[in-house]
């Protein structure tokens, strides 16, 4: 595992158009390479805008964000190379097959050829799809969709990886799968900012967390010492506790 | 390269697998193409080849009605049938529909002409002072005998007009001929007058229909499968807004978009991916349309559309065609947001623009505002092109204006789009 800076955000503000509030007000963070880094808040609180600009989606009103010491006005290209999203959302093509989509991720990648073929059944073979690799993901179950978005994400061995909710409505087997995954990819020196309102899997994940709420991060740290520093059981705990049990939308 | 060959096969094999979309690229237009040229080829042939039906009731014994029975019978607009029944029964038959017009002409309408014809020349005669005046002497009365000409309710002005003149043509050139052999009696010419008069008495004037076009190029008459196949085909290039318009909005709303603009590279190579699969697409349209035009309607009795000879001008006109309706496409798939707006604006859309292209009816028969509307609609400028190409035999420089044209919009298409897509992610 290595220890430089895979992300550096400072003083990161985004006001959307028409907007009260800003979503995202005067944050800073630093995630080490190698680390899995939670970005934990209720909904609304700012982390999907945070992700967006870290992967070059949106732009920042002010602030500055560095990926590996590069930026997205500069080394746009570069960046893209190195990072990878895996969105909350199963954004592959329906009426196309598994192989079919992760060829396509792939060249687009700019893997081909042998190579490329290897790496997919590979992969597939990890999560268990290799049976129904020629099946229209369309016709997949949600777990299985989970686990081949998941795919379309590592494939290019990215060196920091996004994950939006990765395990959001998925059976035990496939978030076991997964879990079990990510920590193997992070052993390998793989960086993951991770994003997910399953407190216990955070708790269990990640090296290092930050609560974000109303677009300010409220706490930051390694988990076990935040649940000790406020005098709570677990993540769970500490999280309602800094982020109110009202509800959000 | 790569990313381009990439997203082109991705977007082939998502177009082949969506049947509804394949129905609305390739079954829509054939049927409309077909359907459209066989319920107006007989339009288009009351101007050319189809024969109105007409009923005769020829009540006088003389010249003037077997002048202008003959004159029907010759002019090859009407299949004329005579009639021997009452002037009421005539109309009647008319008025129900068995008949477009009728035609009666009234007893002793010659005798009529005849008198009014000797009665002005004896005039003439006095005032010269060739004959005596107790020579003029009117025998008839100054009724006239009008050939009544009845309509049916729905009939064409221009038929009406068709009808009104050939009856006119034949009334009048006997009416010359009456009065130049009334002369000549007069003066004192013998029998044989009445017949060398009717053998000199020919159209002084004649008229000659000559093309238009160059001597070597064929110059074909508009008929329904030389008007449809074009315009249908036009139509159904423009129909992929709805299927690319869709399958963009599709990418945005279930992420794929923006999984793509975290992929390395320009989404220009995107873009340039998708315009070639629909190009290809508008181009496979546009090769079964000719397919129908030459194969097919001629086997339901239509005539054989004629594509001229100039194969690589109409793959040309085909490219421009197909860019334009790509970039239109490109453009509504950004602009709108949900498949229900983008369908509905595209549909409609296309449906105002070929209205004023011309589709259904040609652009020279609409009225002025709309003919100046129709030179703002791409479709008005690729049916032309292929037109220009089908009916006249032209080459590459004949349709440089319309594909030039076709090509602008395709480039100003995109980069609206391309502009309208930096202002969203921003």
């Amino acid at each position: 595992m290595t220890h430089g800076t895979a992300i550096e955000v400072q003083h990161l503000k985004k006001i959307y158009k028409g907007a009260l509030h800003p979503a995202v007000n005067d944050i800073s963070f630093s995630v080490k390479s190698g680390e899995i880094y939670g970005l934990l808040g209720p909904n609304g609180a700012g982390k999907t805008t945070t992700i967006s600009i870290l992967c070059g989606l949106l732009k920042q009103n002010s602030g500055e964000v560095s990926i590996c010491g590069l930026t997205h006005e500069n080394s746009n290209n570069a960046i893209k190379q190195m990072i990878s999203i895996v969105p909350q959302d199963i954004a592959l093509y329906p009426t196309l097959t598994a192989v079919e989509n992760l060829e396509y991720i792939g060249n687009m990648y700019g893997l081909k050829g042998v190579a490329l073929k290897q790496k997919i059944a590979e992969c597939l073979e990890i999560f268990g799809l290799t049976e129904n690799k020629n099946k229209q993901i369309g016709k997949y179950s949600g777990g299985m969709k989970r686990r081949i978005n998941l795919i379309a994400g590592i494939l290019h061995q990215p060196n920091i990886l996004f994950l939006d909710e990765p395990t959001v409505g998925v059976d035990v087997h496939s978030r076991n799968i997964i879990t079990k995954f990510l920590k193997k990819i992070n052993s390998e020196g793989t960086t993951i900012i991770y994003t997910s309102h399953l407190m216990e899997e955070a708790q269990n994940l990640c090296t290092r967390i930050a609560i974000i709420d109303h677009g300010v991060i409220i706490a930051s740290g390694e988990p076990t010492v935040l649940i000790q520093q406020y005098g709570c059981s677990n993540l769970e705990e500490l999280f309602l506790k800094l982020t109110g049990r009202n509800l959000r939308d | 390269m790569l990313r381009l060959f990439a997203t082109i096969k991705k977007e082939f094999l998502i177009l082949i697998r969506d049947r509804s979309g394949l129905a609305i690229l390739f079954i829509m237009p054939v049927a409309l193409v077909t359907l459209m040229a066989l319920i107006q080829d007989a339009p288009f042939r009351d101007y050319q080849e189809l024969k109105i039906p007409l009923v005769l009731l020829n009540q006088d014994k003389g010249e003037l009605g077997e002048q202008i029975s003959t004159g029907l019978v010759t002019s090859k607009i009407f299949e004329v049938t005579k009639f021997s029944g009452t002037n009421e029964q005539l109309r009647k038959q008319v008025a129900n529909g068995e008949f477009e017009i009728g035609i009666v002409i009234p007893e002793k309408s010659s005798a009529n002409l005849n008198e009014k014809v000797r009665f002005f020349v004896n005039e003439t005669l006095v005032s010269m002072g060739m004959i005596d005046s107790s020579q003029l002497k009117k025998t008839i009365t100054d009724e006239d005998l009008p050939v009544v000409v009845y309509f049916a309710p729905d009939i064409k002005k221009s038929f009406k007009n068709s009808v009104l003149s050939s009856i006119r043509q034949v009334a009048s050139k006997l009416e010359s001929q009456t009065l130049l052999i009334s002369f000549k009696k007069e003066l004192g010419a013998d029998e044989q007058t009445k017949d060398s008069t009717e053998k000199a008495f020919g159209d002084f004037i004649t008229f000659k229909e000559e093309k238009s076009v160059d001597q070597h190029k064929t110059n074909l008459e508009l008929n329904s499968v030389q008007h449809n196949v074009p315009a249908w085909t036009m139509f159904g290039m423009f129909f992929i807004v709805i299927t690319l318009a869709g399958s963009m909005i599709k990418e945005r709303e279930d992420g794929s978009y923006l999984r793509i603009l975290t992929m390395p590279g320009n989404y220009l190579t995107v873009m340039a991916g998708k315009t070639i699969t629909y190009l290809s697409v508008c181009l496979i349209q546009c090769l079964l349309m000719l397919m129908v035009g030459i194969i097919l309607l001629p086997l339901l009795g239509l005539p054989q559309l004629v594509i001229g000879n100039n194969v690589l001008a109409i793959a040309f006109v085909a490219i421009c065609c197909g860019l334009a309706a790509t970039g239109y496409g490109v453009l509504v798939g950004t602009i709108f947001n949900t498949h229900q707006q983008s369908a509905t604006f595209g549909a409609v859309s296309v449906v105002i623009l070929a209205a004023l292209g011309g589709i259904w009816v040609p652009v020279y028969v609409m009225p002025d505002a709309i003919r100046v509307l129709a030179e703002f609609s791409p479709l008005y400028w690729g049916l032309n092109a292929f037109q220009n190409l089908f009916l006249n035999n032209g080459n590459f420089t004949n349709v440089l204006t319309y594909t030039n044209k076709l090509l602008i919009f395709f480039v100003f298409t995109i980069g609206i789009a391309l502009i309208s897509n930096k202002f969203k992610n921003n």
